[in-house]
């Protein structure tokens, strides 16, 4: 799935995840700066989508002021 | 008419044709009393005021509240003068009036209930905690609903929200709500929330939400549900037996969806911590360094001193050997051969004397 595709549910479970190396045991100093830009590209990705997202309301055409 | 004979039958059919085309419905108000119910399918009671009583019948599924006696009461309904003689109103609708028996109407409907299970908090189910995908029944001409609009739009973007227009206040209004709950839940794709709202207003306005069938709607709904009706002090049947209840319009919308400034706070006080892991362990990293460096040091010290005390001692022990030290405690160093008639060279701490050799004897 490609950047563009995700949303933005899937993208902050990315960034917990990346979040969450930072303090187990697979941390390592050698791949924290990668993993670090990594999460703060995210976290800028995030920030864009959340403030350009539109909701989509719209009226029901159906009628409830009679049965069927 | 005086010159017509009439049959009995055809006089109660006549009086009850002269009725419905006179006063097809009518709205009567009055007091409850005698309230009976018989065989569990219909209801009786008598309607009364000062003066005059009259009595009526309905069935027990057009009761949208459960009444009791002294309770007062309007009712819709059709006269009929019955083949039996007795006069009587054809209930279709029945409300109670008066802040007294709204109140009233509104405990013993809770009271039923709550009896049956209907708001046991082990019946509530969660909401997403993004949805993506919502119902909404109100009235979009409602203020009610351009605060919730507003409020979901500051609060979060990427929302499907399907409005569902009806009246929110009025005798339509709970069956309008009741097909609008039934129209969401026969989607093929179901919403994920259906949320329910209302402004404020009087008891009476309010009254819509504590309506039997609408209160047993909400209950069966597949959708998980979120009301909020009124405002924080209004407690209606319907937000008791929703899954969720919100205080007000506004309150629903901020349940359904996060406030995406709280998110974007929230992430950059994340990649913040983030960086501050990647830089504490820099430090830790170094001071390992630093410490395992300064053990190398001190090793390399220890053992350089270790060699010059070992130098110093070997020191003391070569100089201990040097023949010069016996020189001079008074003793000479004899060179040449120890025979008769050979040179000899003796040599003392300060001179150096050639000798001949004139006797050799053993000791």
């Amino acid at each position: 799935m490609s950047d563009q595709n995700k949303s933005v549910q899937d993208k902050l479970g990315e960034l917990t995840e990346l979040v969450n190396w930072f303090q187990s045991s697979s941390f390592k100093l050698e791949d924290a700066l990668t993993k670090f830009k990594e999460a703060e590209k995210l976290a800028e990705n995030i920030e864009q989508d959340l403030t350009k997202l539109k909701n989509d309301i719209q009226v029901v055409k159906k009628r409830f002021d009679t049965e069927g | 008419m005086e010159n017509v004979l009439l049959s009995v039958s055809d006089f109660v059919a006549l009086v009850n044709q002269t009725l419905e085309y006179a006063y097809p419905t009518v709205s009567v108000q009055g007091e409850v009393s005698e309230y009976k119910l018989i065989q569990g399918k219909w209801v009786s009671f008598k309607l009364k005021d000062e003066q005059s009583v009259v009595n009526c019948f309905l069935g027990v599924h057009q009761m949208r509240m459960p009444i009791e006696d002294g309770m007062k009461v309007i009712v819709v309904a059709a006269a009929k003068l019955n083949p039996k003689g007795y006069f009587n109103l054809n209930v279709r609708a029945i409300k109670p009036v008066g802040e007294g028996s709204i109140k009233k109407g509104f405990e013993l409907l809770k009271a039923k209930l709550e009896k049956e299970g209907l708001f046991a908090e082990d019946r509530k189910r969660a909401l997403p905690t993004v949805p993506t995908h919502v119902g909404v029944i109100t009235s979009t001409e409602s203020a009610a609903y351009a605060d919730f609009v507003k409020i979901i739009n500051e609060r979060w973007g990427g929302l499907r929200v399907d409005v569902a227009h009806t009246q929110v206040q009025g005798d339509p209004a709970p069956d309008q709500i009741i097909r609008a709950i039934r129209y969401f839940n026969s989607l093929e794709e179901l919403p994920e929330v259906l949320i329910i709202i209302r402004g404020g207003g009087s008891a009476e306005d309010l009254s819509t939400f504590n309506d039997e069938p609408l209160a047993r709607a909400i209950a069966e709904s597949r959708i998980p549900t979120l009301v909020g009706v009124g405002h924080e002090v209004d407690h209606t049947l319907a937000d008791m037996v929703a899954d969720v209840r919100a205080a007000t319009p506004t309150n629903a919308a901020q349940i359904l969806v996060p406030d995406r400034r709280e998110i974007i706070r929230s992430l950059k006080q994340q990649v913040t911590s983030v960086g501050s892991t990647v830089i504490q362990a820099i430090d830790q990293y170094k001071l390992q360094t630093s410490e395992h460096l300064s053990t190398i040091f001190r090793r390399i010290e220890e053992k350089v001193d270790d060699t010059f005390d070992r130098l110093e001692s070997l020191k003391l022990v070569v100089a201990q050997l040097n023949p010069e030290n016996i020189l001079k405690r008074g003793y000479a160093l004899v060179r040449g051969e120890q025979k008769i008639g050979s040179k000899l060279e003796i040599e003392t701490l300060k001179n150096i004397i050639k000798a001949e050799v004139t006797d050799v004897r053993s000791k």
